[in-house]
Protein backbone atom coordinates (compact mmCIF):
# COMPACT_ATOMS: atom_id res chain seq x y z
CA UNK A 1 0.00 0.00 0.00
CA UNK A 2 1.22 3.43 -0.74
CA UNK A 3 2.35 5.27 2.30
CA UNK A 4 1.14 8.87 0.50
CA UNK A 5 -1.78 9.93 -1.29
CA UNK A 6 -1.62 12.49 -4.65
CA UNK A 7 -3.22 15.13 -2.24
CA UNK A 8 -0.75 14.84 -0.02
CA UNK A 9 1.68 14.97 -2.40
CA UNK A 10 -0.33 18.30 -3.76
CA UNK A 11 -0.42 19.70 -0.68
CA UNK A 12 3.54 19.30 0.39
CA UNK A 13 4.67 20.79 -2.84
CA UNK A 14 2.04 23.71 -1.60
CA UNK A 15 3.58 24.20 1.43
CA UNK A 16 6.70 23.61 -0.46
CA UNK A 17 6.10 26.58 -2.62
CA UNK A 18 7.21 24.02 -5.82
CA UNK A 19 4.64 23.73 -8.80
CA UNK A 20 4.53 20.58 -10.10
CA UNK A 21 2.74 19.54 -13.64
CA UNK A 22 0.65 16.48 -13.60
CA UNK A 23 3.34 14.29 -15.29
CA UNK A 24 5.77 15.31 -12.42
CA UNK A 25 3.66 14.15 -9.21
CA UNK A 26 2.82 10.74 -10.75
CA UNK A 27 7.42 10.59 -10.18
CA UNK A 28 7.26 12.38 -7.42
CA UNK A 29 4.90 10.22 -5.40
CA UNK A 30 6.86 7.12 -5.93
CA UNK A 31 10.21 8.67 -4.89
CA UNK A 32 8.50 10.20 -1.96
CA UNK A 33 6.71 6.77 -1.34
CA UNK A 34 10.22 4.58 -1.55
CA UNK A 35 12.08 7.00 1.20
CA UNK A 36 9.20 7.10 2.98
CA UNK A 37 8.51 3.08 3.49
CA UNK A 38 12.01 2.63 4.12
CA UNK A 39 12.37 5.82 6.47
CA UNK A 40 8.95 4.31 8.84
CA UNK A 41 11.26 1.87 10.36
CA UNK A 42 12.31 4.34 12.75
CA UNK A 43 9.59 4.08 15.25
CA UNK A 44 9.93 -0.16 15.30
CA UNK A 45 12.90 1.66 17.44
CA UNK A 46 12.24 4.70 18.83
CA UNK A 47 9.55 2.99 21.30
CA UNK A 48 12.22 1.55 23.12
CA UNK A 49 14.89 4.51 23.15
CA UNK A 50 15.31 5.59 26.77
CA UNK A 51 18.39 8.10 26.11
CA UNK A 52 17.68 11.25 27.48
CA UNK A 53 17.73 14.87 25.84
CA UNK A 54 21.56 16.20 26.52
CA UNK A 55 20.83 19.92 27.27
CA UNK A 56 23.39 22.41 25.13
CA UNK A 57 24.13 25.47 27.11
CA UNK A 58 23.53 28.97 25.48
CA UNK A 59 27.07 30.93 25.18
CA UNK A 60 26.50 34.15 24.73
CA UNK A 61 28.63 37.45 23.25
CA UNK A 62 28.48 40.58 23.37
CA UNK A 63 26.19 41.74 20.50
CA UNK A 64 28.47 44.34 18.19
CA UNK A 65 27.82 46.19 15.27
CA UNK A 66 29.26 45.46 12.10
CA UNK A 67 29.56 47.45 8.31
CA UNK A 68 27.17 45.96 5.91
CA UNK A 69 27.55 46.66 2.37
CA UNK A 70 24.15 46.41 1.11
CA UNK A 71 24.96 47.28 -2.45
CA UNK A 72 27.17 44.46 -2.98
CA UNK A 73 24.03 42.51 -1.64
CA UNK A 74 21.12 44.34 -3.91
CA UNK A 75 23.62 43.81 -6.56
CA UNK A 76 22.10 40.00 -6.32
CA UNK A 77 19.05 40.96 -6.62
CA UNK A 78 17.04 39.39 -10.14
CA UNK A 79 14.91 43.27 -9.97
CA UNK A 80 15.46 46.07 -7.83
CA UNK A 81 14.69 49.46 -7.55
CA UNK A 82 17.04 51.67 -5.55
CA UNK A 83 17.44 50.29 -2.06
CA UNK A 84 14.23 48.01 -2.64
CA UNK A 85 13.51 44.21 -3.52
CA UNK A 86 11.12 44.15 -6.34
CA UNK A 87 8.47 41.50 -6.43
CA UNK A 88 5.51 40.98 -8.19
CA UNK A 89 1.98 41.66 -6.94
CA UNK A 90 1.56 39.97 -3.79
CA UNK A 91 -2.52 40.72 -3.34
CA UNK A 92 -4.34 41.33 -6.69
CA UNK A 93 -6.66 44.14 -6.31
CA UNK A 94 -9.60 45.71 -8.54
CA UNK A 95 -8.17 48.74 -10.07
CA UNK A 96 -10.73 50.95 -9.57
CA UNK A 97 -10.55 50.46 -6.00
CA UNK A 98 -6.40 51.75 -5.47
CA UNK B 1 57.61 17.65 -11.51
CA UNK B 2 55.76 14.17 -10.70
CA UNK B 3 51.98 14.98 -10.96
CA UNK B 4 50.89 12.86 -7.90
CA UNK B 5 53.87 15.16 -5.47
CA UNK B 6 52.53 15.50 -1.93
CA UNK B 7 51.96 18.75 -0.31
CA UNK B 8 54.81 17.54 2.02
CA UNK B 9 57.34 17.13 -1.12
CA UNK B 10 55.79 19.99 -2.42
CA UNK B 11 56.83 22.18 0.77
CA UNK B 12 60.63 20.68 0.60
CA UNK B 13 60.94 21.90 -3.19
CA UNK B 14 59.56 24.99 -1.94
CA UNK B 15 62.09 25.40 1.14
CA UNK B 16 64.95 25.04 -0.77
CA UNK B 17 64.14 27.35 -3.44
CA UNK B 18 63.94 24.03 -6.02
CA UNK B 19 60.77 25.78 -7.08
CA UNK B 20 58.31 29.39 -7.35
CA UNK B 21 54.85 29.15 -6.15
CA UNK B 22 53.99 30.60 -9.82
CA UNK B 23 56.14 27.25 -11.00
CA UNK B 24 53.65 25.21 -9.53
CA UNK B 25 50.58 27.19 -9.95
CA UNK B 26 51.14 26.88 -14.09
CA UNK B 27 52.04 23.31 -13.56
CA UNK B 28 48.45 22.61 -11.92
CA UNK B 29 46.38 24.91 -14.43
CA UNK B 30 48.26 23.03 -17.21
CA UNK B 31 47.22 20.02 -15.72
CA UNK B 32 43.31 20.87 -15.66
CA UNK B 33 43.39 21.97 -19.09
CA UNK B 34 44.91 18.75 -20.30
CA UNK B 35 43.08 16.50 -18.30
CA UNK B 36 40.16 18.06 -17.29
CA UNK B 37 38.02 18.61 -19.93
CA UNK B 38 37.27 14.59 -19.79
CA UNK B 39 37.23 14.18 -16.10
CA UNK B 40 35.00 16.99 -15.27
CA UNK B 41 36.34 17.78 -11.90
CA UNK B 42 35.87 21.65 -12.18
CA UNK B 43 32.94 23.81 -12.48
CA UNK B 44 35.60 26.49 -13.12
CA UNK B 45 39.14 27.26 -12.97
CA UNK B 46 40.54 30.53 -12.35
CA UNK B 47 42.74 32.89 -14.18
CA UNK B 48 46.39 33.02 -12.50
CA UNK B 49 46.23 36.17 -11.70
CA UNK B 50 43.62 36.57 -9.75
CA UNK B 51 44.31 33.10 -7.95
CA UNK B 52 48.04 34.70 -6.76
CA UNK B 53 46.28 38.08 -5.94
CA UNK B 54 43.93 36.40 -3.03
CA UNK B 55 46.70 34.06 -1.89
CA UNK B 56 48.64 35.39 1.09
CA UNK B 57 53.14 36.30 0.16
CA UNK B 58 53.43 33.48 3.17
CA UNK B 59 51.87 31.20 5.31
CA UNK B 60 51.49 27.14 6.36
CA UNK B 61 50.29 26.35 2.87
CA UNK B 62 52.64 28.88 1.06
CA UNK B 63 52.02 27.95 -2.70
CA UNK B 64 49.95 24.79 -2.41
CA UNK B 65 47.42 24.39 -4.98
CA UNK B 66 43.74 23.33 -3.72
CA UNK B 67 40.32 23.12 -5.63
CA UNK B 68 36.82 24.38 -3.48
CA UNK B 69 33.43 22.48 -3.35
CA UNK B 70 31.44 24.70 -5.08
CA UNK B 71 29.10 24.90 -1.90
CA UNK B 72 31.64 27.17 -0.09
CA UNK B 73 31.68 30.78 -0.17
CA UNK B 74 35.01 32.26 -2.05
CA UNK B 75 34.46 36.25 -2.15
CA UNK B 76 34.06 37.48 -6.05
CA UNK B 77 33.38 34.28 -7.24
CA UNK B 78 30.45 32.51 -8.47
CA UNK B 79 29.12 30.01 -5.34
CA UNK B 80 26.71 27.75 -7.31
CA UNK B 81 26.12 24.56 -5.44
CA UNK B 82 25.92 23.02 -9.29
CA UNK B 83 22.34 24.08 -9.19
CA UNK B 84 20.76 26.37 -11.90
CA UNK B 85 18.99 28.38 -9.16
CA UNK B 86 22.30 30.13 -7.95
CA UNK B 87 24.02 29.87 -11.54
CA UNK B 88 24.95 33.68 -11.08
CA UNK B 89 25.60 33.82 -7.33
CA UNK B 90 28.43 35.38 -6.75
CA UNK B 91 29.62 35.56 -2.91
CA UNK B 92 30.06 38.45 -1.03
CA UNK B 93 32.27 37.70 1.36
CA UNK B 94 34.87 34.43 1.81
CA UNK B 95 33.94 31.80 3.76
CA UNK B 96 35.81 31.22 7.10
CA UNK B 97 37.85 28.37 5.70
CA UNK B 98 38.26 30.38 2.62
CA UNK B 99 39.50 33.23 4.46
CA UNK B 100 42.10 30.80 6.68
CA UNK B 101 43.39 29.11 3.53
CA UNK B 102 43.84 32.62 1.72
CA UNK B 103 45.58 34.04 4.52
CA UNK B 104 48.19 30.72 5.05
CA UNK B 105 49.19 30.93 1.31
CA UNK B 106 47.13 28.35 -0.31
CA UNK B 107 46.16 29.03 -3.76
CA UNK B 108 42.77 28.19 -4.34
CA UNK B 109 42.34 27.25 -8.23
CA UNK B 110 38.60 27.09 -8.58
CA UNK B 111 35.60 25.40 -7.88
CA UNK B 112 34.91 21.63 -7.85
CA UNK B 113 31.46 19.88 -9.30
CA UNK B 114 29.07 18.52 -6.89
CA UNK B 115 25.72 16.86 -6.49
CA UNK B 116 23.45 19.84 -6.64
CA UNK B 117 23.46 21.63 -3.06
CA UNK B 118 25.49 18.56 -2.01
CA UNK B 119 22.39 15.93 -2.56
CA UNK B 120 23.65 12.95 -4.17
CA UNK B 121 25.91 10.27 -3.80
CA UNK B 122 27.46 10.15 -7.44
CA UNK B 123 27.81 13.71 -8.61
CA UNK B 124 25.38 12.70 -10.96
CA UNK B 125 22.74 15.14 -9.56
CA UNK B 126 25.22 18.56 -11.03
CA UNK B 127 23.01 20.76 -13.07
CA UNK B 128 26.03 21.27 -15.14
CA UNK B 129 28.20 18.55 -15.87
CA UNK B 130 28.81 14.55 -14.99
CA UNK B 131 32.68 13.96 -13.20
CA UNK B 132 33.90 11.11 -13.97
CA UNK B 133 36.19 8.83 -12.03
CA UNK B 134 39.59 9.07 -13.07
CA UNK B 135 40.00 4.92 -12.61
CA UNK B 136 37.59 4.10 -14.83
CA UNK B 137 35.46 6.71 -17.21
CA UNK B 138 32.69 5.12 -17.41
CA UNK B 139 32.39 5.16 -13.44
CA UNK B 140 31.09 8.02 -10.98
CA UNK B 141 33.50 9.54 -8.85
CA UNK B 142 30.98 9.49 -5.88
CA UNK B 143 29.30 12.70 -3.87
CA UNK B 144 28.30 14.89 -3.12
CA UNK B 145 31.83 15.68 -3.10
CA UNK B 146 32.68 13.73 -6.19
CA UNK B 147 34.68 16.81 -7.95
CA UNK B 148 36.96 17.41 -5.10
CA UNK B 149 37.62 13.94 -4.97
CA UNK B 150 38.21 13.40 -8.85
CA UNK B 151 40.72 16.57 -8.74
CA UNK B 152 42.53 15.06 -6.19
CA UNK B 153 42.99 11.33 -7.46
CA UNK B 154 44.09 12.38 -10.84
CA UNK B 155 46.88 14.46 -9.41
CA UNK B 156 45.16 17.67 -10.77
CA UNK B 157 45.59 19.33 -7.67
CA UNK B 158 47.00 18.39 -4.10
CA UNK B 159 44.25 18.70 -1.77
CA UNK B 160 41.02 20.36 -2.05
CA UNK B 161 37.55 21.01 0.62
CA UNK B 162 34.46 18.89 0.59
CA UNK B 163 31.48 19.02 2.75
CA UNK B 164 29.67 16.01 4.35
CA UNK B 165 26.40 15.92 5.55
CA UNK B 166 26.01 11.68 5.37
CA UNK B 167 28.92 10.31 3.86
CA UNK B 168 29.59 13.43 1.08
CA UNK B 169 33.64 13.56 2.14
CA UNK B 170 33.99 10.48 3.12
CA UNK B 171 32.05 8.16 0.23
CA UNK B 172 33.81 10.32 -3.00
CA UNK B 173 37.05 9.47 -1.30
CA UNK B 174 36.61 6.02 -0.80
CA UNK B 175 35.48 5.66 -4.11
CA UNK B 176 38.70 7.22 -5.65
CA UNK B 177 41.43 6.24 -3.58
CA UNK B 178 42.58 8.74 -1.02
CA UNK B 179 42.04 10.56 1.63
CA UNK B 180 39.47 12.24 3.50
CA UNK B 181 38.17 13.44 6.79
CA UNK B 182 34.92 13.91 7.66
CA UNK B 183 35.54 16.69 11.40
CA UNK B 184 33.61 16.23 14.78
CA UNK B 185 30.71 18.61 14.36
CA UNK B 186 31.66 22.12 15.19
CA UNK B 187 35.29 21.71 14.61
CA UNK B 188 35.53 23.89 11.46
CA UNK B 189 33.64 26.89 11.02
CA UNK B 190 30.65 26.30 8.60
CA UNK B 191 30.30 30.39 8.22
CA UNK B 192 29.96 30.52 4.56
CA UNK B 193 29.38 26.97 3.61
CA UNK B 194 25.53 26.62 1.58
CA UNK B 195 23.92 24.93 4.30
CA UNK B 196 21.79 21.76 3.90
CA UNK B 197 21.31 19.87 7.18
CA UNK B 198 22.70 22.28 9.96
CA UNK B 199 22.85 19.61 12.58
CA UNK B 200 24.79 17.68 10.91
CA UNK B 201 27.01 19.71 7.88
CA UNK B 202 30.54 19.76 8.20
CA UNK B 203 34.04 21.07 5.86
CA UNK B 204 36.13 18.53 5.24
CA UNK B 205 39.31 17.77 3.80
CA UNK B 206 40.73 15.60 0.94
CA UNK B 207 43.99 15.09 -0.23
CA UNK B 208 46.36 11.73 -1.12
CA UNK B 209 47.71 10.85 2.26
CA UNK B 210 47.12 10.85 5.83
CA UNK B 211 50.00 13.81 6.75
CA UNK B 212 48.92 15.97 3.45
CA UNK B 213 45.49 15.93 4.91
CA UNK B 214 46.14 16.91 9.12
CA UNK B 215 48.16 19.17 6.99
CA UNK B 216 45.02 21.43 5.34
CA UNK B 217 42.77 20.55 8.21
CA UNK B 218 45.48 22.63 10.58
CA UNK B 219 44.99 25.51 8.53
CA UNK B 220 40.83 25.31 8.09
CA UNK B 221 39.95 23.92 12.00
CA UNK B 222 39.27 25.73 14.98
CA UNK B 223 37.07 28.19 17.25
CA UNK B 224 35.11 30.72 14.80
CA UNK B 225 32.80 33.47 16.63
CA UNK B 226 31.13 33.68 12.58
CA UNK B 227 29.48 29.86 13.27
CA UNK B 228 27.79 29.78 16.94
CA UNK B 229 27.56 25.69 16.80
CA UNK B 230 31.32 24.99 16.98
CA UNK B 231 33.19 23.08 20.13
CA UNK B 232 35.32 26.14 20.88
CA UNK B 233 38.81 24.21 20.07
CA UNK B 234 41.62 26.12 19.80
CA UNK B 235 44.17 25.64 16.60
CA UNK B 236 46.34 23.04 16.53
CA UNK B 237 48.85 21.52 14.54
CA UNK B 238 47.31 18.01 13.73
CA UNK B 239 50.83 16.62 11.94
CA UNK B 240 52.78 17.52 15.42
CA UNK B 241 52.32 13.46 16.70
CA UNK B 242 52.71 11.80 13.03
CA UNK B 243 55.18 8.95 14.39
CA UNK B 244 54.61 6.81 12.36
CA UNK B 245 53.32 4.42 15.14
CA UNK B 246 50.40 3.68 16.36
CA UNK B 247 49.65 4.41 20.01
CA UNK B 248 50.64 2.10 22.46
CA UNK B 249 47.88 -0.52 23.67
CA UNK B 250 45.53 0.89 20.76
CA UNK B 251 42.38 -1.06 20.87
CA UNK B 252 39.96 -1.17 17.29
CA UNK B 253 36.49 -2.30 17.49
CA UNK B 254 35.28 -3.41 14.24
CA UNK B 255 32.10 -3.13 13.49
CA UNK B 256 30.72 -6.26 12.20
CA UNK B 257 27.27 -5.62 11.36
CA UNK B 258 28.96 -3.26 8.78
CA UNK B 259 31.36 -5.89 7.44
CA UNK B 260 28.42 -8.10 6.91
CA UNK B 261 25.58 -5.77 5.86
CA UNK B 262 23.81 -6.70 2.71
CA UNK B 263 25.73 -6.02 -0.27
CA UNK B 264 28.92 -5.33 1.04
CA UNK B 265 31.30 -7.17 -1.86
CA UNK B 266 33.86 -9.57 -1.03
CA UNK B 267 36.76 -7.76 -2.40
CA UNK B 268 35.60 -4.99 -0.30
CA UNK B 269 35.77 -7.56 3.27
CA UNK B 270 38.99 -9.14 2.19
CA UNK B 271 40.53 -5.49 1.67
CA UNK B 272 39.42 -4.54 4.85
CA UNK B 273 40.46 -7.73 6.55
CA UNK B 274 43.65 -7.48 5.62
CA UNK B 275 44.18 -3.96 7.02
CA UNK B 276 42.94 -5.31 10.21
CA UNK B 277 45.76 -7.45 9.98
CA UNK B 278 48.39 -4.84 9.78
CA UNK B 279 46.70 -2.91 12.91
CA UNK B 280 47.30 -5.91 14.41
CA UNK B 281 50.72 -6.74 13.65
CA UNK B 282 51.41 -3.20 14.35
CA UNK B 283 50.57 -4.26 17.93
CA UNK B 284 46.93 -3.02 18.06
CA UNK B 285 44.68 -4.92 19.84
CA UNK B 286 40.92 -6.03 17.65
CA UNK B 287 37.78 -6.69 19.33
CA UNK B 288 34.61 -7.33 16.91
CA UNK B 289 31.43 -5.63 18.01
CA UNK B 290 28.69 -4.99 16.39
CA UNK B 291 26.32 -1.84 16.63
CA UNK B 292 22.75 -2.87 16.67
CA UNK B 293 21.14 0.99 15.62
CA UNK B 294 23.26 1.44 12.85
CA UNK B 295 20.58 -0.48 10.92
CA UNK B 296 18.17 2.50 11.60
CA UNK B 297 20.88 5.05 11.25
CA UNK B 298 20.08 5.97 7.00
CA UNK B 299 16.42 6.16 7.54
CA UNK B 300 17.12 8.75 10.81
CA UNK B 301 19.30 10.67 8.64
CA UNK B 302 17.03 10.67 5.32
CA UNK B 303 14.31 12.27 8.01
CA UNK B 304 16.54 14.45 9.76
CA UNK B 305 18.66 16.13 6.77
CA UNK B 306 15.60 16.17 4.21
CA UNK B 307 13.74 17.67 7.24
CA UNK B 308 16.95 20.15 7.49
CA UNK B 309 16.99 20.53 3.96
CA UNK B 310 13.36 21.76 3.70
CA UNK B 311 13.74 24.41 5.91
CA UNK B 312 17.67 25.80 4.70
CA UNK B 313 16.55 25.64 1.09
CA UNK B 314 13.14 27.73 1.44
CA UNK B 315 15.23 30.91 1.30
CA UNK B 316 15.58 30.66 -2.55
CA UNK B 317 13.12 32.00 -3.21
CA UNK B 318 14.31 34.22 -6.18
CA UNK B 319 13.56 37.63 -4.44
CA UNK B 320 16.69 38.58 -3.23
CA UNK B 321 19.79 36.58 -5.35
CA UNK B 322 19.90 33.65 -7.28
CA UNK B 323 17.34 32.47 -10.12
CA UNK B 324 13.78 34.09 -10.66
CA UNK B 325 10.92 33.09 -13.18
CA UNK B 326 10.42 36.32 -14.73
CA UNK B 327 7.13 35.68 -16.33
CA UNK B 328 5.05 35.26 -13.06
CA UNK B 329 2.48 37.55 -12.75
CA UNK B 330 1.73 37.61 -8.54
CA UNK B 331 4.56 36.72 -6.10
CA UNK B 332 2.96 32.96 -5.28
CA UNK B 333 3.74 31.99 -8.62
CA UNK B 334 6.82 33.44 -8.65
CA UNK B 335 7.90 31.25 -5.58
CA UNK B 336 6.69 28.35 -7.17
CA UNK B 337 7.83 28.59 -10.84
CA UNK B 338 11.17 29.61 -9.40
CA UNK B 339 11.61 27.01 -7.55
CA UNK B 340 10.63 24.36 -9.96
CA UNK B 341 12.33 25.80 -12.59
CA UNK B 342 15.94 26.41 -10.42
CA UNK B 343 16.46 23.21 -8.44
CA UNK B 344 16.80 19.90 -10.01
CA UNK B 345 14.39 16.84 -9.95
CA UNK B 346 16.80 14.96 -6.62
CA UNK B 347 16.40 18.66 -4.50
CA UNK B 348 13.08 18.99 -5.29
CA UNK B 349 11.87 16.06 -3.77
CA UNK B 350 14.16 16.00 -0.82
CA UNK B 351 12.36 19.28 0.20
CA UNK B 352 8.94 17.52 -0.58
CA UNK B 353 10.29 14.67 1.64
CA UNK B 354 11.31 17.35 4.30
CA UNK B 355 8.22 19.13 4.27
CA UNK B 356 6.27 15.83 4.46
CA UNK B 357 7.75 14.07 7.73
CA UNK B 358 7.65 18.06 9.12
CA UNK B 359 4.18 18.37 8.41
CA UNK B 360 0.82 18.00 11.03
CA UNK B 361 0.05 14.49 11.17
CA UNK B 362 3.21 13.27 10.35
CA UNK B 363 5.97 15.13 12.23
CA UNK B 364 5.13 12.37 15.01
CA UNK B 365 5.57 9.26 12.90
CA UNK B 366 8.78 10.47 11.65
CA UNK B 367 10.63 13.67 12.76
CA UNK B 368 10.11 13.19 16.72
CA UNK B 369 11.17 9.21 16.38
CA UNK B 370 14.46 9.85 13.99
CA UNK B 371 15.31 12.32 16.89
CA UNK B 372 14.93 9.78 19.27
CA UNK B 373 17.12 7.16 17.11
CA UNK B 374 19.38 9.89 17.01
CA UNK B 375 19.99 10.22 20.48
CA UNK B 376 20.16 5.78 20.17
CA UNK B 377 22.70 6.22 18.00
CA UNK B 378 25.04 8.57 19.55
CA UNK B 379 24.66 7.03 23.06
CA UNK B 380 26.03 3.28 21.37
CA UNK B 381 28.88 4.97 19.86
CA UNK B 382 29.27 6.32 23.55
CA UNK B 383 28.83 3.37 24.89
CA UNK B 384 31.25 1.65 22.38
CA UNK B 385 34.47 4.18 23.08
CA UNK B 386 34.73 3.28 26.98
CA UNK B 387 35.63 -0.22 25.63
CA UNK B 388 37.63 0.52 22.28
CA UNK B 389 39.81 3.16 21.06
CA UNK B 390 38.57 3.57 17.62
CA UNK B 391 36.39 1.77 15.52
CA UNK B 392 37.36 0.22 11.90
CA UNK B 393 34.33 -0.49 9.11
CA UNK B 394 33.76 -0.15 5.48
CA UNK B 395 33.12 3.34 3.72
CA UNK B 396 31.31 1.40 0.79
CA UNK B 397 29.94 -1.46 0.08
CA UNK B 398 31.46 -1.97 -3.17
CA UNK B 399 33.96 -0.21 -5.55
CA UNK B 400 32.52 2.98 -7.62
CA UNK B 401 29.10 2.02 -9.80
CA UNK B 402 28.34 2.88 -13.15
CA UNK B 403 26.98 6.05 -14.59
CA UNK B 404 22.89 5.40 -14.18
CA UNK B 405 23.33 2.17 -12.08
CA UNK B 406 20.50 3.27 -9.66
CA UNK B 407 18.39 5.58 -12.07
CA UNK B 408 15.63 3.24 -11.98
CA UNK B 409 16.28 2.39 -7.69
CA UNK B 410 17.10 5.93 -6.47
CA UNK B 411 16.77 4.23 -3.03
CA UNK B 412 19.56 1.81 -3.27
CA UNK B 413 21.46 4.36 -4.32
CA UNK B 414 20.74 6.62 -1.01
CA UNK B 415 21.13 3.40 1.06
CA UNK B 416 25.32 4.02 0.50
CA UNK B 417 24.61 6.56 3.64
CA UNK B 418 24.28 3.48 6.09
CA UNK B 419 27.88 3.00 5.62
CA UNK B 420 28.53 6.68 6.81
CA UNK B 421 25.67 9.18 7.88
CA UNK B 422 25.75 7.14 11.75
CA UNK B 423 28.99 9.35 12.08
CA UNK B 424 27.29 12.71 10.88
CA UNK B 425 24.13 11.96 13.04
CA UNK B 426 26.39 10.84 15.55
CA UNK B 427 28.73 14.19 15.27
CA UNK B 428 31.96 12.29 15.38
CA UNK B 429 34.75 12.28 13.15
CA UNK B 430 36.07 10.22 10.46
CA UNK B 431 38.98 9.32 8.45
CA UNK B 432 38.99 7.16 5.45
CA UNK B 433 41.72 5.81 3.79
CA UNK B 434 42.30 3.11 0.69
CA UNK B 435 43.03 -0.09 1.63
CA UNK B 436 42.89 -1.94 -1.28
CA UNK B 437 42.15 -2.42 -4.83
CA UNK B 438 39.20 -4.50 -6.34
CA UNK B 439 39.47 -7.23 -8.80
CA UNK B 440 38.48 -4.72 -11.88
CA UNK B 441 41.49 -2.31 -10.46
CA UNK B 442 39.21 0.25 -8.77
CA UNK B 443 40.10 1.16 -5.13
CA UNK B 444 38.67 0.27 -1.98
CA UNK B 445 38.49 2.77 1.20
CA UNK B 446 37.69 2.31 4.55
CA UNK B 447 37.08 4.20 7.54
CA UNK B 448 38.65 4.77 11.20
CA UNK B 449 35.84 6.32 13.81
CA UNK B 450 36.88 7.55 17.09
CA UNK B 451 34.97 9.63 19.50
CA UNK B 452 34.10 13.64 19.54
CA UNK B 453 36.92 15.76 18.66
CA UNK B 454 39.35 12.58 18.37
CA UNK B 455 41.19 13.84 14.71
CA UNK B 456 44.56 13.73 16.13
CA UNK B 457 43.77 10.27 17.31
CA UNK B 458 42.60 9.58 13.78
CA UNK B 459 45.45 10.61 11.57
CA UNK B 460 47.98 8.75 14.00
CA UNK B 461 46.32 5.59 13.27
CA UNK B 462 45.71 6.42 9.98
CA UNK B 463 49.47 7.85 9.51
CA UNK B 464 51.15 4.55 11.00
CA UNK B 465 48.62 2.56 8.85
CA UNK B 466 50.27 4.36 5.48
CA UNK B 467 53.90 3.97 6.82
CA UNK B 468 53.08 0.35 6.88
CA UNK B 469 51.03 -0.02 3.08
CA UNK B 470 51.83 1.70 -0.23
CA UNK B 471 47.74 1.84 -1.47
CA UNK B 472 47.93 5.57 -1.01
CA UNK B 473 51.13 5.67 -3.59
CA UNK B 474 48.85 3.88 -6.11
CA UNK B 475 47.84 6.12 -8.77
CA UNK B 476 45.24 5.55 -12.03
CA UNK B 477 46.86 5.44 -15.03
CA UNK B 478 47.13 8.26 -17.98
CA UNK B 479 47.65 11.61 -15.89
Amino acid sequence: MSLITKEEVEKVARLSHIALSENEIEEVMSHLDAVLSYAVRVQDIAKDVDVPVVKNKNIEREDVAVGSHPDTILAQAPEREGDYFVVPVIIEAEPHKL
Amino acid sequence: MYPFITIYELEQKLAKKEITREEILEFYLRRFEAFDEEIGSSLQIFDKESILQASAQGGELFGIPGLIKDNICQDGRVTSCASKMLENFVATYDATAIDRLKKAGALLLGRANMDEFAMGSSTETSAYKKTKNPWDHSRVPGGSSGGSAAAVAAGLVPWALGSDTGGSVSQPAGLCGIVGIKPTYGLVSRYGLVAYGSSVDQIGVMAKTVYDNARVLSVIAGKDSYDASMKLQDKKDYTRELTGKLPEGLRIGVVQNALGAEGVEADVVNAIEVAISVFEKAGASIKRVTMPSLDYAAATYFILSRAEAASNLARFDGVRYGLRDKSAKTLSDMYCNTRHDGFGKEVRARILVGNYVLSAGHAGQFYKNAQKVQRLISYEFQQMFKDVDVLVMPTHPAPAFKFGAFAHNKLQMDLQDYFTCAMNLAGIPSLSLPCGMSQEGLPIGFQIVGPSLSEQLLYQVGHAYQQETSWHTIHPKGY
